[in-house]
């Protein structure tokens, strides 16, 4: 495979403003979305740029993902947008906004998506409370120790190459470089417009994300079958979920979840209080607010056919349930009974809009003909 | 044939969902055929099982359902065409969920019951009661943090 390779002596963020302001300055797009720091210092947040010099403000790949991409992606191209916009993304933005796309929620038209390598993201909080180790923690993550990171990006495999328009490579290569790998049509013609169709060679780091995709495949699966050890049956589920404070927060930062009007919102939620007393009357008691183990279980139901695994929703718990990594290990099972991967292409179906004939044979309980029984039999 | 129960075992409550074409169907076929059904089995109706919500299925699961059943028309009788496929996938992502976490796939059944076949109708009803008696309750029922 070969790609674009690009100098990049102070690493691959300046390889990449450089690469929008030359877009902007040769009206490849009107705009770029990048994070940048907040004026505090202590966070990032979105920020659509259209003069090139506010660039220098900008911080692709920050150390934390404050606001899923998509989320920031689905406020301004849910219609698609005018002109063209490039996105500096998380390759979970990425596969995040395919499935927005896939689900009528962003209009891909427009949209120039851009992906890094991804080494992880830093929780929230702990960045919150102190950027300066946060920065340092960052860059050890990016040279390979993910300690630090979050617990969902410790055991991501899909840390690279999503379907976007261009994607930086930087894992494997040597340092001071990086390669610009278009993924679409539209990222080859950009690259040509820029006159970087120029070929080098991404063997390296082929060989460098494939070994990492094993090593990061191996610890998923061990990490969720420590999960599943600590979480699996009610006991233990409801006790993981005990904490929860029915504050929805889960939902509403989640990039999948982009209901207007969310069951668990609805009036329908809502029940009289003579079905809540017969409730807790049949159980002895009732915890008020009412249906925390349904609204998780039927979020799961709802999304996690969609679910990236990107951590927003635990980074914004307050908590510390591990949501994102309950979430992930549903949705990883739920998606391969179907042969699905959220976010791997846009032309894939959904699969609740698909179905086959003949499938999910081991599903449908086998009839035993004239069941003899105590009640059935004459 | 078992001999009479002694009052003290377990009971399950069953709630059987059944689509308004074929699953009622059978149901009303069971019916004229005076065909029984174990009286701990409740049946509900819905107007397609592509149209069941899963959020219906788990809140029986958390307040009081030992176990569910699902029955729709076979592959190909669907009333509107595809219904049942959704169905039975929307089922196959709960009985997912369910096993992943430890709460039971096995409490959840899927099984097309077509519009003459009140005797699948009843079989399905008992074999499903017995087969959750034998699983014991469901755990989720009584407690009072769902």
């Amino acid at each position: 495979m070969n790609g674009a390779t690009v100098a990049a002596p102070e690493g691959v963020r300046e390889a990449i403003t450089d690469l929008l302001k030359r877009g902007l300055s040769e009206k490849l797009w009107d705009a770029a979305l990048v994070p940048a720091r907040v004026p505090a210092g202590d966070s990032f947040a979105w920020l659509l740029v259209r003069d090139g010099s506010v660039l220098d403000e900008t911080l692709p790949l920050p150390p934390v993902m404050a606001v899923q991409g998509a989320r920031a992606i689905y406020r301004l191209a849910r219609r698609g947008v005018t002109g063209k916009v490039a996105a500096v993304l998380r390759p979970c933005e990425v596969r995040a906004t395919i499935e927005l796309a896939k689900l009528k929620q962003v209009d891909l038209d427009g949209l120039v998506l851009i992906s890094v390598d991804c080494p992880g993201a830093l929780p929230l909080k702990a960045y919150l409370d102190d950027p300066q180790k946060g920065d340092a923690d960052f860059e050890k993550l990016c040279s390979g120790d993910d300690s630090a990171a979050r617990e969902v990006c410790k055991v991501c495999h899909l840390f690279s190459r999503p379907v976007s328009d261009l994607h930086f490579a930087t894992f494997g290569m040597d340092s001071g470089k990086s390669c610009v790998v278009a993924g679409s049509d539209q990222g080859r013609l950009l690259l040509e417009k820029l006159g970087m169709a120029k070929a080098g060679s991404l063997d390296k780091w082929e060989r460098a994300v494939a070994e990492r995709q094993e090593q990061k495949k191996q610890a998923r699966t061990k990490a969720q079958a420590t999960l599943s050890q600590d979480v699996a049956g009610a006991d233990k589920l409801l006790e993981t979920l005990s904490h929860c404070i029915n504050c929805h927060v889960c939902r509403s930062v989640c990039p999948i979840c982009y209901c207007r009007q969310c069951y668990f919102e609805s009036q329908a939620i809502l029940m009289p209080p003579e079905n809540i007393l017969e409730r807790a009357r049949r159980k002895g008691g009732m915890r008020l607010p009412t249906d925390t183990l349904l609204f998780h279980l039927g979020r799961m139901s709802h999304m996690s056919l969609s679910c990236v695994s990107c951590g927003a929703c635990e980074d914004a718990c307050p908590s510390a349930i591990p949501v994102a990594q309950l979430f992930s290990m549903v949705g990883d099972a739920t998606q391969s009974q179907f042969d699905y991967e959220a976010g791997r292409s846009v032309t894939e179906p959904l699969p609740t809009v698909t179905y086959k004939e003949d499938e999910l044979a081991g599903l449908v309980a086998p009839y035993t003909e004239t069941y003899d029984a105590r009640e059935a039999s004459p | 044939m078992k001999g009479p129960s002694m009052g003290n075992e377990f009971e399950p409550k069953i709630l059987y969902i059944l689509c308004s074409w074929c699953g009622t169907g059978g149901a009303e076929t069971a019916s004229a055929h005076g065909l029984h059904y174990p009286e701990n089995v409740r049946i509900y109706r819905v107007n397609c099982t592509g149209s069941l919500p899963a959020v219906h299925v788990l809140r029986a699961l958390i307040e009081g359902a030992d176990g569910v059943a699902v029955s729709g028309c076979h592959p190909g009788d669907c009333h509107y065409e595809s219904g049942n496929y959704h169905a039975r996938r929307r089922i196959a992502n709960l009985k997912k969920i369910l096993g992943t976490l430890g709460l039971g796939e096995d409490r959840l059944w899927f099984r097309f019951v077509a519009h003459g076949e009140g005797r699948r109708f009843v079989d399905t009803a008992a074999e499903f009661s017995d087969h959750i008696a034998a699983l014991g309750p469901n755990p989720l029922t009584t407690r009072k943090d769902t």
